[in-house]
């Protein structure tokens, strides 16, 4: 890849964060939500991919390593969000603030479950799609040989 | 061997997962006994009202009784399992972690066996009865390194769970009839509305299936035999207080939805009393210890099943006395085999014999068992028997003979076990006669010695025992009902019975020839035409159908594809036919910003045609993207911004993943592994052929399925309206403004999480397949 794809696309990766974060935190009041800001983190960091290739895109993102783990937590937060509820004697996904109630704005950021909720989203998607970008971004017969590797070195 | 240190007794002693199992399993005794005294206590929590789930637990009669025995036996066999697990490890040279795959299960068994025990549900009830199966799938497999183990795993859990479904379907069968699941609601329905009809026959029929399997009833025995793979404290557990009792333990709790239909119970006493006759005869010709054992639990169980199917006072209560002297005594047997075959590595009774002198503290407690088991006086067994007796004869003199005939034959395989292992003169193999043996650790005495000391003291002290019983029986009926034992030195009926079977028993121990041949005929016959032989003859079928369905699905990309599109497109094709097509399949008009959506839809046909004929992978994975982003236009032309930007994203992320898996590709077409062995080209020829009609059909059926689905549903646009606008109403009170978001995560809360777990798993699934379950 030529210096140029290189520059655009490591430019391009800190706003298209800040677009996610946008599309999660007014997910409520307009258009997207944790799922479509997900996507669109994950397209940032396959941009990195592509012209970056594997290795070097993972040591310059060193976080990326704990995309699976992410994920789980993404998970565990949603069904948390959900399940919680049930604690109290109340249906599943009865949300807090209840209907009526006043919300917390922090910025435009509401402090509600149903937000908690879509965070869980986002961070299960996205780290799902990033460790599958991983594990396709690296050939498998790389993956043999270094397994090989491993093999005659023990 | 020799690098790895020895593991001595001490250091298992110390093992705190072990003991840590073990101690809560006392723990859970202890306080079972409390709140047996203390009058019992229930818990009713409602966690789907929907659907009338309810997590219903009580803690009566019956509960008591089994939570006593899984905590209270497991609590004995617990202890004796920290000194045999490290010793069974070591003979196995496996290393010592392994006890991970032990203990948990064996916790969680327990666990499982109260669960059941208090389950007041019959939903509840069967998520129990399928977690001791699984508890039992891991504990029987536990030498996983053995086949024999494995396909004995296997098999107890498919018969035991094909029970189980019987009973779910039995339990939806009631529900549906009497809109309950609650086990006191339909035995308070049920008993009112006096006789049975068919269908509660029958669901109740099918619960009793299901407690049969897992009881080891004949005919759907022959999986308790081959358990006996599993390691000894797993196998006296699961005979005495766990697996097996589940079953009697399900009849126990649902005898009153039995009761009201007659055949059911006289079903019960037909298969108890074959139970009893095949499970005792072919005990009597076995030679593995264990297997002895196990169709002698076969047995013993069939006379709880007989007892439950006489029924009344009488029977109900004799059947839980039964269970507790014989939980006591099966499992200090079990534990003796176990020792014995520590102590000599021997299996088999023609391996041993007259150990008692240098095994006397074992050959005397194991003697006290074998003593409850035969129902001699002065153990808690001899009242089992004149329970049992009182019962049977009360029912009819032909039931009291063959009662008489039954003992006789628990008499017998009892003592032969017995008197084979400590009597006759001194053999130990592998070890050589004149080798003494090696000292038993005390941890595989002493839990023994105590089962045995309470099957004595059981024999004397009986009033604890009876009350327990009385209280099982009274919640097995629902009114109280006592259960009366006493030793009475004169000639009742009851006593004149047990001293016929006694002198049955000793004629049977005293005339092997003569019954030898014909018993082992009938096991054999039983091995070769039996219920088992079905069971692997089944098992094979489906194999051999679910191959053959495999090998056409997977024949090559195409098949798998055609395999999903044309089942589906039969389906929808079916529901079709069987919905009024009245209103369906209108042309509305065409107008304004419509005639855009034409011309992308039009575009969007366009490129689907390309994909079919484009030959290259990448120009495929490029049309579909046409396809996918001219569709999101479409959204965004019909005004839903939300779906476009998802419908955008996704095909762009989609693309990329396609262009990344194209890459792995091979280049032109692989070739097929008819070609590879270099068979002839011409039949490979006319497969391409049939191809060129097959594919398109293939294709047309799915294509034109899909097209009749949407067009209906798009005609009918006035179903959901209402939801619609009653979800766009209430979006404001939700703090939302953007309705699509508010739906994910809110309304429809509960169909996000299982789709986002959804999505979990199938990433996780990927990955494991890619890489062999490293995540990253």
């Amino acid at each position: 890849m030529s210096i140029l794809t290189e520059t655009v696309a490591r430019l391009l990766l800190a706003p298209s964060i800040v677009v996610a974060a946008a599309i999660l935190v007014k997910g409520y009041v307009d258009v997207g939500d944790g799922f479509s800001a997900a996507v669109v983190v994950t397209l940032a960091i396959a941009t990195q991919y592509l012209v970056l290739g594997a290795r070097r895109t993972e040591e310059e993102i060193p976080l990326l390593r704990h995309a699976p783990r992410v994920a789980i937590a993404g998970l565990l937060i949603a069904l948390a969000s959900g399940f919680f509820p049930l604690l109290f004697g109340d249906p599943l996904f009865s949300h807090e603030p209840g209907p009526g109630d006043r919300v917390v704005h922090v910025g435009r950021l509401e402090l509600m479950t149903p937000v908690l909720f879509d965070v869980g989203v986002f961070m299960l998607v996205a780290g799902a799609l990033i460790a599958l970008i991983h594990h396709l971004a690296e050939p498998p017969e790389l993956e043999a040989e270094a397994d090989a590797e491993a093999e005659a070195t023990r | 061997m020799q690098d790895r240190p020895r593991p001595s007794a001490p250091a298992s002693a110390r093992d705190p997962l072990a003991w840590g199992v073990a101690l809560l399993a006392f723990a859970g005794f202890v306080a079972s006994l409390i709140l047996w005294r203390s009058g019992g206590g229930s818990v009713d929590l409602s966690w789907a009202s929907e659907l009338d789930l309810r997590l219903h637990f009580s803690f009566d009669g019956l509960g008591a009784l089994y939570a006593l025995m899984a905590t209270g036996i497991g609590a004995a066999v617990f202890a004796y399992a920290t000194a045999y697990l490290p010793l069974h490890l070591e003979h196995q040279q496996r290393p010592a972690r392994d006890r991970w795959r032990f203990w948990p299960w064996m916790g969680l068994f327990t666990l499982s066996m109260v669960g059941l025990a208090t389950a007041q549900d019959l939903i509840l009830l069967f998520v129990m009865f399928d977690l001791t199966a699984v508890c039992s799938y891991f504990l029987i497999g536990f030498d996983r390194q053995e086949r024999a183990s494995r396909l004995a795993a296997l098999m107890a859990l498919l018969v035991t769970g094909i029970g189980a479904v019987a009973m779910l379907i039995g339990a939806v069968i009631l529900y549906a009839d009497h809109g309950s699941f609650s086990i006191p609601e339909l035995s308070r329905t049920l008993q009112e509305s006096g006789a049975a009809s068919t269908t509660t026959t029958v669901a109740t029929a099918l619960i009793a299936v299901a407690a049969l399997t897992k009881s080891a009833q004949v005919p759907l025995h022959f999986w308790l035999p081959r358990a006996m793979a599993a390691p000894t404290p797993v196998s006296a557990y699961l005979h005495s207080a766990a697996m097996v009792a589940a079953g009697v333990l399900v009849i126990g709790r649902v005898y009153q939805l039995i009761e009201v239909s007659q055949v059911v119970l006289d079903g019960l006493l037909v298969v108890g009393l074959a139970s009893i006759a095949i499970g005792g005869a072919i005990s009597l010709t076995r030679d593995g210890f264990k297997q002895v054992l196990a169709y002698s639990t076969i047995s013993q169980y069939g006379y709880v099943v007989a007892l439950y199917g006489i029924g009344g006072r009488a029977g109900a209560g004799a059947a839980a006395f039964y269970v507790v002297a014989h939980a006591l005594a099966k499992s200090a047997l079990f534990l003796t085999a176990g020792a014995v075959t520590m102590a000599t590595g021997a299996r088999k009774l023609s391996q041993v014999s007259g150990l008692w002198r240098e095994l006397p503290v074992l050959a005397a407690a194991s003697a006290v068992a074998a003593a409850t088991l035969s129902a001699l006086p002065l153990t808690i067994g001899f009242f089992k028997d004149e329970l049992f007796f009182h019962a049977a004869a009360g029912r009819s003199t032909a039931l009291g003979i063959a009662a008489v005939i039954a003992a006789g034959l628990t008499f017998a395989y009892t003592w032969r076990f017995w008197t084979s292992l400590f009597l006759g003169p001194r053999r130990a193999c592998e070890k050589g006669a004149s080798q003494p043996l090696d000292p038993l650790p005390v941890l595989l005495v002493a839990p023994i010695a105590v089962l045995a000391l309470l099957a004595f003291l059981g024999g004397l002290i009986t009033a604890p025992f009876a009350e327990l019983a009385s209280d099982a029986a009274a919640a097995t009926l629902g009114h109280p009902a006592e259960v009366h034992v006493a030793y009475h030195l004169d000639t009742r009926t009851e006593n004149l019975m047990a001293l016929g079977a006694w002198a049955l028993g000793a004629l049977l121990l005293a005339t092997p020839g003569l019954w030898g041949g014909p018993a082992r005929a009938l096991a054999r016959a039983g091995e070769r035409f039996g219920p088992n032989r079905v069971y692997e003859v089944g098992l094979n079928f489906l194999n051999h159908l679910s191959t053959a369905f495999h090998d056409i699905e997977v024949r090559d990309l195409r098949s798998r594809v055609a395999a999903v599109l044309v089942p589906g497109g039969i389906l929808v094709a079916l529901g079709f036919i069987a919905t009024p097509t009245a209103g369906a399949f209108t042309v509305g008009p065409i107008s304004g910003t419509d005639l855009l959506v034409v011309a992308m839809l039009a575009l969007v046909a366009i490129a689907a045609i390309v994909v079919t004929s484009a030959h290259e992978h990448v120009a495929i994975v490029l049309s579909l993207a046409v396809v996918g982003l001219g569709l999101a236009t479409v959204y965004a032309l019909l005004g839903a911004p939300d779906v476009a930007l998802v419908a955008v994203l996704v095909e762009t992320v989609v693309t990329l993943v396609f262009l990344a898996i194209v890459a792995y590709a091979p280049r032109g077409e692989r070739p097929t592994r008819r070609e590879l062995e270099g068979a002839a080209s011409r039949p490979h020829r006319r497969q391409h052929e049939s191809r060129r009609w097959r594919d398109p059909l293939i294709g047309f059926v799915a294509g034109a399925a899909a097209f009749l689905v949407v067009w209906a549903s798009l005609s009918r646009p006035a179903a959901t309206e209402r939801v619609v606008n009653e979800q766009v109403r209430l979006t404001p009170e939700a703090h939302g403004l953007d309705v699509v978001t508010v739906i994910l995560a809110d309304f429809r809360g509960l169909d996000t999480m299982v789709e986002i777990t959804v999505i979990a798993v199938a990433v996780f699934g990927v990955i494991a397949l890619l890489r062999r379950g490293r995540t990253w």
